[in-house]
């Protein structure tokens, strides 16, 4: 290694290094993800086109409970005025003003969500509900007809428990609902008919579930919420609160709880308030984006503010959710390339493309690492059996490659279907990255067979495959993530890092094998036999 | 193991790309190296034998030409004009009846012009750009190299730094190596001491070997033919190139003598393996012997001068 650039990578590497140490010990960021399942931070990005009128947009806003505690709420909306309201069954965000043209309003807020149990109290200990209560909450309305005909009907054949009985008669409608009722996605959303097809969406179901329970004489609305998994968008769901002896007790059909919610539910707000709606606007639309973080709510606020305005100007949690999901990944990359050079400069292995290895491990960060092997080798031996087939046709190359591709999708899709009977994770999850890596991978492994043989393309393959595989782990790790987010300086220092295995004019591993035979029985000179 | 790899003066890969090829060839130079017909257009300038180009597709229509333009060679080889190490090559004979044979198995016409096409499309050109199909005369095996390789055609290659030929190694296809003189497909190297002209060590596979697998002729002290002529037009083939670190490949011809086959930019290390010595010695020499890199290159000294000068310094590093 020259002076210029044993320099030149240890001045980017004490940089690194040095605002990391600084962050992290004097003022004592957190090193790691302390808490496991940390709190998500959801945000609510909401579009209206305005006509130039007066006109208002309310969302339903999230409030502590049981099982869920939201913190550090922000609302940003130009010039709009932003109120809370906060009503009997729910919170609701107003915003109002003059709305024109396109208008973008944010809102979000951090959840720190738990399972949360409801026990359903026995009989007796408690008072009678009140006639009130009872009295609005058994009524039938439109999205919960509990006064059809088929519903009382049914009712009378699922033979239920007599009216003292009230947790026999709700868990006999429940069990109904869960196990008699298919759930199809593309089905409706209405209680009657998922009633009358025995199938229906999972508002349906749940629907449904509400309008009986009303029917039996139990009170019970509906409660909104939002699903929140790694790694896929929010999803918004609906599920149930009945009353059982003064106590409100969460209960889903679809998701097949009775008083216990899981913890990644998030409730809105009850009743058949819409999440968003808009008065006086041309047109609305919202989403939701969230991500995870595994920081404990105090420390978020240090890194978010740290005590340095420099620093609290460079911390990335400022930035919006979704800006903030990329970037967590964005950020994993350098340290994925890092593993890359080492990989290939100072071990020698033979691998296809330069970054293909990474992006292969970034195509299938989703998926649990068995599993994502088994798509590359399942599409790998689509290629090879493909190829084989496809040669004794002699088309020309770029036709070729595209009836490749075809293969390739077709695969996926296939995959994509097993996936839904067998509950595997989306494949897609809202973009076709792996599709577009698993088809240039499937170029490479033609090509390289076409041009050194099937074999060097085989070998190749699973060292590009393997080397995936252990870069694959670290595109996981919340650790590492977490790290590369918190400290982004540390790309620096990798770029330090990666000076000095540029600069590296030894052997590689790979060669001290290569070499090896030069060690027998040498010098000898001449050699003759 | 890596400190006899570094007494022996052993270079690898990084040592290669870094102190040679990345400073000694300059990237804009290595389109001509890199196209074998740009190479075969610059020797003929500078009066270097090189084997005959008999036809050139560069459009799909020619390819389905190609058949009907090779009427009456008994023999060609088709190659991809921007190939490397030898992929997509093809040799191809002629039965009295005008079909093909391949490897001495009958090879169909329509396989000819499909694998032109392949080549047309990029399938063996770096990087997979358009490419051209060349078809040259098929040389032949030296008579005196003949017991050594019944399979296919040997090539000496000849590594020339800053213009002084400074190792040399002659590739013995196999019946494994399919013909083809790479050694990663399992072809013989052999080290070759350039001031003799005569094969001094040989591997297979990384493995050391003594006999050629085949035959079981001995490969070592084997006589080079003409060799003083190949490492003449190797040096004289580089000079033009302005390329400090090349790899020539020459093929001695049974009729026309030293032919060279084509110039390589980023020659491989397996030359060390096969001479059982390492480079950096008579790298290091060449440069203590003409200043740095920067100043002035022996590039205008006679080209016997330089011959001479090579096998110097081939002589002080193996004594």
């Amino acid at each position: 290694m020259s002076r210029p650039v044993f320099f030149s990578g240890l001045l980017l590497l004490a940089f690194g290094l040095g605002l990391f140490a600084t962050k992290a010990f004097y003022y004592e960021l957190p090193l790691t993800p302390s808490v496991a399942p940390g709190p998500w931070q959801v945000e609510l990005r909401i579009h209206i086109r305005g006509d130039g009128r007066r006109g208002s947009v309310r969302a339903l806003l999230p409030s502590s409970g049981p099982g869920q505690t939201i913190f550090d709420e922000r609302s940003s909306s130009g010039r709009l005025s932003f109120s809370i309201r906060d009503q009997d069954e729910h919170r609701l965000g107003v915003w109002t003003g003059f709305l024109e043209d396109i208008q973008e309003i944010v809102y979000q807020f951090r959840v720190q969500s738990q399972r949360a149990e409801t026990v359903i109290p026995p009989a007796g200990e408690v008072e009678a509900l009140r006639t009130t209560l009872v009295r609005r909450y058994t009524r039938p309305t439109p999205g919960l007809p509990a006064s059809a005909p088929d519903v009382a009907e049914l009712l009378d054949q699922l033979d239920l428990p007599g009216p003292g009985d009230t947790s026999g008669r709700l868990r006999t409608i429940f069990s109904f609902v869960a196990h008699e009722v298919e759930r199809v996605s593309s089905a409706g959303d209405d209680a009657l008919l998922t009633l009358a097809q025995r199938e229906g969406s999972a508002e349906g179901k749940e629907r449904l579930l509400i309008t009986l329970l009303r029917a039996a004489g139990l009170p019970a609305r509906v409660v909104r919420g939002l699903e929140l998994r790694e790694g896929v968008a929010p999803e918004a769901r609906l599920w149930g609160e009945v009353n059982v002896h003064g106590v409100w007790v969460q209960v889903s059909a679809v998701q097949g709880f009775l008083g216990e919610r899981p913890a990644d539910l998030v409730e809105l707000g009850r009743g058949e308030q819409a999440r968003v709606e808009a008065t006086g606007v041309r047109a609305v639309g919202h989403r939701y984006v969230a991500i995870r973080e595994p920081l404990r709510p105090d420390e978020i606020a240090s890194m978010l503010a740290p005590d340095n305005p420099i620093l609290a100007k460079l911390s990335l949690y400022r930035l919006p959710v979704g800006s903030q999901a990329a970037l967590r990944v964005l950020l994993l990359l350098p340290l994925g390339a890092l593993l890359v050079a080492v990989f290939r400069n100072l071990i020698g292995i033979p691998t296809y493309g330069t970054f293909m290895t990474v992006l292969i491990a970034l195509a299938l960060r989703q998926f649990p690492l068995a599993l994502g092997l088994f798509l590359v080798g399942l599409v790998i031996g689509v290629a090879v059996v493909a190829r084989a087939g496809l040669e004794r046709l002699r088309l020309l190359m770029v036709p070729r490659l595209s009836i490749l591709l075809c293969l390739v999708v077709l695969v996926v899709t296939g995959f994509a279907l097993a996936g839904e009977d067998y509950k595997l994770p989306d494949l897609f999850a809202g973009s076709v990255f792996p599709i577009v890596i698993l088809t240039m991978l499937v170029e490479r492994i033609y090509i390289t067979s076409s041009e050194e043989g099937l074999r060097e393309a085989l070998i190749q393959g699973a060292w590009s495959v393997g080397v995936a595989a252990m870069v694959h782990p670290l595109l996981r790790s919340e650790n590492a993530t977490y790290l590369m987010f918190s400290f982004p300086e540390l790309v620096v220092a990798i770029m330090g890092a990666l000076i000095w295995v540029g600069g590296y004019t030894g052997y590689r591993v790979s060669e001290l094998f290569r070499f090896r035979t030069l060690l027998d029985d040498e010098p000898t000179g001449g050699g003759r036999v | 193991m890596w400190s006899r790899f570094t007494k022996m003066g052993l270079v690898g890969i990084n040592r290669r790309n870094a102190d040679f090829t990345l400073r000694m060839n300059e990237r804009s130079r290595y389109p001509l190296v890199d196209n074998k017909l740009a190479t075969k257009q610059m020797c003929i300038r500078e009066g270097i034998p090189v084997p005959q180009l008999l036809a050139i597709a560069e459009l799909h229509v020619e390819a389905r030409r190609l058949p009907d333009r090779l009427r009456g060679y008994d023999s060609f080889v088709l190659k991809p004009a921007r190939g490397a190490m030898g992929n997509g090559i093809l040799v191809v004979r002629t039965d009295p009846d005008g079909g093909y044979l391949r490897g001495g198995r009958p090879f169909a016409r329509e396989d000819l012009i499909y694998h032109t096409a392949g080549i047309i499309s990029g399938l063996y050109a770096l990087a997979g750009h358009r490419d051209a199909a060349l078809v040259e005369e098929r040389l032949e095996t030296h008579l005196l190299l003949r017991s050594l390789s019944p399979d296919g055609v040997p090539d000496v290659r000849i590594i020339i730094y800053r213009g002084i030929p400074v190792m040399a190694m002659i590739r013995l296809p196999t019946a494994q190596s399919g013909g083809r003189a790479n050694l990663h497909q399992g072809a013989i190297g052999a080290g070759i001491d350039i001031t003799r002209g005569r094969t001094t060590h040989a591997v297979l596979r990384n493995r050391r070997v003594f006999r050629h697998p085949d035959t079981d002729e001995s490969v070592l002290d084997v006589a080079i033919p003409e060799f003083g002529r190949v490492l003449e037009i190797a040096v004289r083939a580089t000079d033009p190139t302005g390329l400090g670190y090349v790899g020539a490949d020459v093929v001695v011809d049974a009729v026309r003598g030293p032919v060279l086959l084509e110039l390589n930019a980023r020659p491989g290390l397996a030359i060390q393996v096969a001479n059982r010595a390492g480079l950096m010695p008579r790298l290091a020499a060449v440069d203590e012997r003409f200043g740095p890199v920067d100043g002035p290159w022996p590039g205008t000294l006679p080209v016997e001068e330089r011959v001479a000068i090579g096998q110097d310094i081939a002589k002080e590093a193996m004594a």
